[in-house]
């Protein structure tokens, strides 16, 4: 009997989300980010989601700017080089719209691995001694967010513990993190459902196996024999993914190995005109509400746009576009 | 045949001097663990000079790497290129906390006296003026590395008595629940493995006294006096220690930064 395809529409995965989810995304930064679902979601108006993430980035940025986020917990926010920091996220902050809980690298990681493994915590030694992990600055406790009504919020941001094995000391505990969907953008998936990554993982195992629910958004759907001919190299099986969605350059504009470099004109663009919400809002009715579709969204970028950041196919990257000032 | 000579005021930039005060950092056959920006410059400096077998870890997930363009992030298919290993944030943040990284470099918005850094927010955390990107990895690798080196701009407003949140610890770090300040050692107990060892700003190198913690001016960049560096420094900074001027870049570090390096000019612009 044939299995059931996952093959969808982006319209149909997106509408798997509910409002108030927890979500996370695969990628690092400016990279790898599954940028079409995440315009889909400004459009589709998802509101009160919950952002658990080791780090955002543009794709963030976005999320936050349209108003799509009640919570974020992560450890950082910003373009890279195309925008020192994450202005939507400074502005809702500081006009007390968006609530942020600040954990550090490490422990979002662990928070994730953890979710992965299901275990509700795990220990580390990164950070102590950090306002970090300073009691008043538990924002989620000082909201009155810890109190249980919320399952998916732990009841405590950390908690100290003493090693007894080996007597290192004061360590932390840092809570799981179990999101209810992760969006991942792979450069292939067979059409079962098995995800290959090229290049750098990131935290994406980390963060597909804790979420419930897995969105896959591929640059290509490849026969499945074709990823079963190298086991070693693929990262997820097929019973873990929900949703597939075959989109070329759905990480645009942020960059994906061996496919193409991040659009660095466009994010710091994005960057210099959202830094309020009126210059976020028009920026938005260009290229998230301006544009029916992700097609729409390509033609309006321009294939010579796009051909400029395709990568060399020895090197992974492109060596044509034009990154400094020589 | 490569020429050794140094550079004269007005040859180099700011930026210059900075990648290559940082190079010099490098022992050979040190991990080493670089973010974004002039840390790249100045670890692949090191492996082209005086490190040849130091070994650069990137916080994405790539190890000894051997670029032959310069990345423009710790995430950018460059990094990997003719890399030992490409693998994830799981990977390298562990290794990390192992216990295997000898240097890291780091930079913040606002540095402290005893190399505390916040890049968090300006103001009042539950209030903030301003918000900054966050913690990043850099509160981690402070902790778990054996030497940190700051790379930072100098001005009296991020040279202060107190950050106005630690982001990442130095070695004077709060300890709670009380929150009061204790040395380093105290809280990592056994996982301390060292912290904060030099500073490098466009003025001048900072180090830190191995007793008080506390930082103090090792060397200031040509051009500059010790009193400049003092006046844009909100504390009281020792400079009685100096113990001279910083050895500007030779014209082969020149060369090697603005041909090879960094040829397309991202960082040097």
């Amino acid at each position: 009997m044939a299995k059931p395809s996952k093959k969808m529409s982006l319209t149909d995965a997106i509408q798997m989300i509910q409002d108030g989810d927890m979500l996370t995304f695969s990628g690092f930064t400016i990279w790898r980010r599954p940028m079409a679902a995440i315009y889909e979601i400004v459009r589709q108006q998802k509101k009160n989601l919950h952002l658990v993430e080791v780090n955002s980035g543009t794709h963030g940025e976005v999320l936050i700017g349209a108003g799509c986020v009640k919570i974020w917990e992560s450890c950082w926010i910003g373009h890279e080089l195309f925008g020192k920091l994450g202005g939507n996220l400074a502005r809702k902050v500081m006009s007390g719209e968006l609530i942020v809980e600040d954990y550090s690298h490490l422990h979002m990681l662990l928070r994730l691995t953890a979710g992965a493994m299901g275990v509700p915590y795990l220990p580390t030694a990164a950070s102590l001694g950090t306002d970090i992990i300073n009691p008043e600055y538990d924002i989620l406790g000082r909201t009155g967010l810890r109190d249980g009504s919320d399952t998916r919020i732990p009841r405590a941001k950390y908690q100290f513990v003493n090693d007894t094995f080996y007597d290192m000391g004061t360590l932390l505990h840092v809570p799981a993190a179990r999101p209810d969907v992760c969006i991942m953008l792979a450069q292939q998936v067979g059409e079962e459902g098995t995800v290959q990554i090229w290049g750098q993982k990131f935290s994406d195992e980390e963060a597909a196996k804790a979420a419930n629910k897995l969105i896959v958004i591929a640059e290509e759907v490849v026969p499945e024999e074709y990823l079963r001919q190298e086991p070693e190299r693929n990262l997820i099986p097929p019973y873990l993914v929900d949703a597939i969605v075959e989109l070329p350059w759905a990480a645009h504009p942020t960059g994906c190995f061996g496919m193409y470099e991040a659009d660095g004109a466009f994010i710091r663009d994005f960057y210099n005109e959202t830094r309020t919400q009126e210059g976020f809002d028009a920026w938005a009715e260009k290229w998230i509400f301006g544009v029916n579709n992700h097609d729409e969204y390509l033609e309006k970028l321009g294939i010579r746009r796009l051909e400029t950041l395709r990568s060399n196919s020895a090197l992974k990257y492109s060596s044509k576009v034009k990154r400094g000032t020589r | 045949m490569r020429n050794q000579e140094l550079a004269k005021p007005g040859e180099y930039k700011v930026g210059d001097i900075l990648a290559v005060s940082a190079a010099r950092e490098v022992q050979d056959g040190e991990v080493v663990f670089a973010g974004t920006g002039l840390p790249m410059l100045a670890i692949m400096l090191a492996q082209r000079t005086t490190a040849p077998n130091a070994c650069c870890v990137y916080e994405a997930g790539t190890v000894d790497g051997r670029p032959i363009h310069l990345p423009a992030s710790v995430g950018d298919a460059r990094c990997a290129y003719q890399a030992a290993i490409c693998s994830g944030l799981f990977d390298v943040f562990s290794q990390l906390q192992r216990g295997v990284v000898d240097l890291a470099f780091l930079g913040g918005a606002e540095i402290d006296k005893y190399g505390n850094v916040n890049t968090t927010v300006i103001g009042n955390y539950l209030k903030p003026q301003i918000r900054l990107t966050g913690s990043g990895g850099n509160p981690d690798i402070n902790s778990l590395a054996r030497r940190t080196v700051f790379i930072m701009v100098q001005e009296k407003r991020r040279f202060t008595e107190a950050c106005q949140y630690i982001t990442s610890p130095g070695w004077r770090v709060r300890k709670f629940p009380s929150g009061e300040m204790a040395p380093k050692q105290e809280v990592y107990g056994k996982f301390f493995r060292g912290g904060p060892s030099a500073v490098i700003t466009n003025m001048a190198v900072f180090r830190f006294d191995a007793v008080t913690g506390e930082m103090y001016l090792d060397t200031v960049h040509p051009g500059f006096t010790p009193e400049d560096v003092k006046n844009n420094c909100d504390f009281d900074l020792d400079i009685s220690r100096v113990s001279g001027e910083t050895v500007p870049p030779t014209y082969h570090e020149l060369e090697l930064l603005y041909k090879a390096i960094d040829a397309e000019g991202i960082f040097l612009a």
